[in-house]
């Protein structure tokens, strides 16, 4: 499952991505903007650095910027950064196995399922540019209001 | 795939290159049922299943893969070790899964058995055809393409398939290439050079003991590495999801290292994580920045090389005597001058202390196995390609630039629909794609993309 960790990573990246070639936005900016913590995404930053997506500048006039076009980042290759081995569940991934204590693996039809999941998660993720991602239209956004819970959408 | 969706399947196919990879391919296309198929299969070598990898006589020169892993189809993994059984050449009670490290004489004439039977159930239909010849170009036509032999003859088809091969790039400089027409007698007693301590080394240096050379083998290379021995294992179970794609090279081997380091504190061997990622390789290249690949190819390859690419057992042990008895010694170091006489003055600047050392050697043999650039290829069919635009080296310069589907993609970008490329010339795109294991499973999905 997405972690805050991993939605705000990608909220940050997202920001990025609708800078300027080569501009620098200042971290502040991103946190304010996007309603993060303003700790955390200094953190999450870090790794994204780390892991090449991102380059930074100290000072005054510092900030980050995408190492690379949004359009070669793909959505899953930064999940994988910030929230480790894709899996739905934690007993369906291999490197970051564990074991759930309440029930058998051998019986489960629930991991069974997860299995696949995990590959449907991936298959997805893989696919997707930073760019795709961030030119996702106000169209689509809307039409996404309909899978919003009943409660919501009748207060909307 | 949504570009050839409509049109017309491709029924007439010329493979250029029919060493192991030229092979293998017409060995997957001819599986199609369809009737009206036509493979023409262009070697310019005496045999065909016999490029560079397979046509070594010599007895030592063992498989650096176990036969379970050298069928010549995707599918049918068995195929190798029946024909070995077949004939008798492997021990009744051993099975696929005993270790054997078939000589490549060997393997070479399970690909020529193999084409003649396809020669011999094809002709009736006429959907084999092989041609002894050299070809020269390669010339896309309105209806598909047009290849011109040496000869002055020319065939044409839908499609050309390159299968060219490891490139055979002219030694440099005053080194020469083992077993070449250069590569004369030489006084057994003598110190030889080998610039390189891979495989292709291993491999001199076996050709040296069968001749009776007993002089001193100086290797060197920029680390100075000895590929490793293969070990019975199981490779472990990795699955994409947990596999970290498109970082910058650090984080990756950091990972790497990571895994390796906690599957050995639970007693795995560190080659059972090195073959685990076996099947995600070409996606982990494939997902790089450009950055990575070059800096992989600049410093890490060394290093992966020798715990990926490795040798039989037995081998290894009779490499690993030699160099305890002094007879090979392997040098961490470059070159820095190389003065010619009655033998060569060749000078080594170490690379930890960057002391030079002078050797004084009979022979340098030039087994460093790069590919320096595609474009100036010995091939004269790669070389014109480029030449005329056609074609494009790959950003590292190391193969052909070539589209996921296998197609080359020309000057300007343009991806073609009528040239394609398999094999080692692939490999800016695909990576580890020198192989037989690797080699097969491109060639059945480049058959089921052509041929449906």
């Amino acid at each position: 499952m997405l972690t805050k960790k991993g939605k705000y990573g990608l909220k940050a990246l997202i920001h990025l991505a609708h800078m300027p070639a080569g501009q620098l936005a200042f971290v502040n900016d991103i946190a304010t903007g996007n309603n993060i913590p303003k700790k955390f995404l200094d953190a999450i930053l870090g790794e994204l650095r780390n892991a090449g997506f991102v380059q930074s500048r100290k000072g005054k006039d510092g900030g980050y910027r995408l190492a690379r076009p949004a359009d070669e980042i793909k959505v899953g290759h930064v999940v994988r950064v910030l929230d480790g081995p894709l899996a739905p569940i934690p007993c369906a991934s291999r490197t970051q196995y564990q074991r759930c204590e309440d029930c058998n693996e051998a019986t489960c039809q629930v991991r069974h399922l997860m299995l696949e999941v995990r590959q449907a998660i991936a298959e997805v993720l893989d696919q997707r540019s930073l760019a795709e991602m961030r030119d996702i239209g106000l169209d689509d956004l809307a039409r996404d209001i309909d899978d919003r819970p009943l409660a919501v959408k009748v207060q909307a | 795939m949504s570009g050839r969706a409509n049109s017309i399947i491709p029924s007439s196919i010329i493979i250029v290159g029919g060493g192991a990879s030229g092979v293998v391919m017409a060995a997957h296309l001819l599986k199609s049922a369809n009737p009206d198929l036509r493979v023409t299969l262009i070697e310019k070598r005496p045999h065909f299943g016999q490029g560079i990898a397979y046509s070594t006589l010599l007895s030592a020169h063992v498989l650096n893969v176990s036969a379970a892993g050298m069928s010549a189809y995707a599918d049918d993994p068995g195929n190798f070790w029946r024909w070995l059984q077949g004939r008798g050449l492997v021990d009744p009670e051993q099975t696929p899964q005993t270790p054997f490290y078939a000589p490549r004489s060997l393997y070479a004439r399970y690909l020529g058995e193999l084409l003649d039977d396809l020669e011999a159930r094809e002709q009736p239909t006429g959907r084999l055809r092989l041609i002894h010849e050299e070809s020269l170009a390669i010339t896309p036509t309105a209806s598909g393409v047009e290849v011109a032999l040496a000869n002055g003859t020319s065939v044409v088809a839908h499609l050309a398939i390159l299968a060219t091969g490891h490139d055979e790039q002219p030694a440099q400089g005053h080194a020469i290439r083992m077993g070449s027409e250069a590569d004369t007698a030489l006084d057994p007693e003598s110190r030889v050079m080998v610039l390189g301590t891979g495989l292709s080394m291993v491999d001199a240096f076996l050709a040296l003991e069968q001749r009776g050379h007993t002089g001193e083998i100086v290797a060197v290379s920029r680390r100075g590495l000895l590929p490793s021995p293969h070990r019975k294992g199981n490779p472990i179970k990795l699955d994409v999801a947990d596999i970290p794609l498109g970082t910058q090279l650090s984080y990756f081997v950091g990972w790497f290292r990571d895994l390796i380091r906690e599957n050995q504190k639970a007693g795995i061997d560190w080659r059972d994580v090195v073959d685990g990622l076996r099947p995600f390789n070409q996606k982990i290249w494939q997902n790089w920045p450009a950055s990575a690949k070059r800096r992989f190819v600049e410093h890490t390859k060394a290093w992966w090389d020798i715990h990926r690419h490795r040798m039989a057992p037995e081998v290894y042990a009779k490499v690993t005597q030699a160099v305890q008895s002094g007879r090979i010694r392997l040098v961490a170091g470059r070159v820095v001058g190389i003065t010619p006489g009655e033998a060569f003055s060749v000078d080594i600047q170490s690379r930890h202390s960057q002391l030079v050392e002078t050797f004084d050697v009979a022979r340098i043999y030039d087994c460093s196995g790069i590919v320096r650039d595609i474009s100036t290829s010995s091939n004269s069919v790669v070389r014109s390609l480029v030449d005329r635009g056609l074609a494009r080296p790959d950003p590292m310069r190391i193969g052909l630039d070539v589209s996921a589907n296998c197609e080359i993609i020309a000057g300007d970008g343009t991806v073609s629909r009528k040239i394609l490329a398999v094999g080692p010339l692939t490999r800016g795109t695909f990576f580890e794609i020198d192989a037989i294991p690797d080699i097969r499973v491109q060639c059945a999905r480049l058959s089921k993309q052509l041929l449906g």
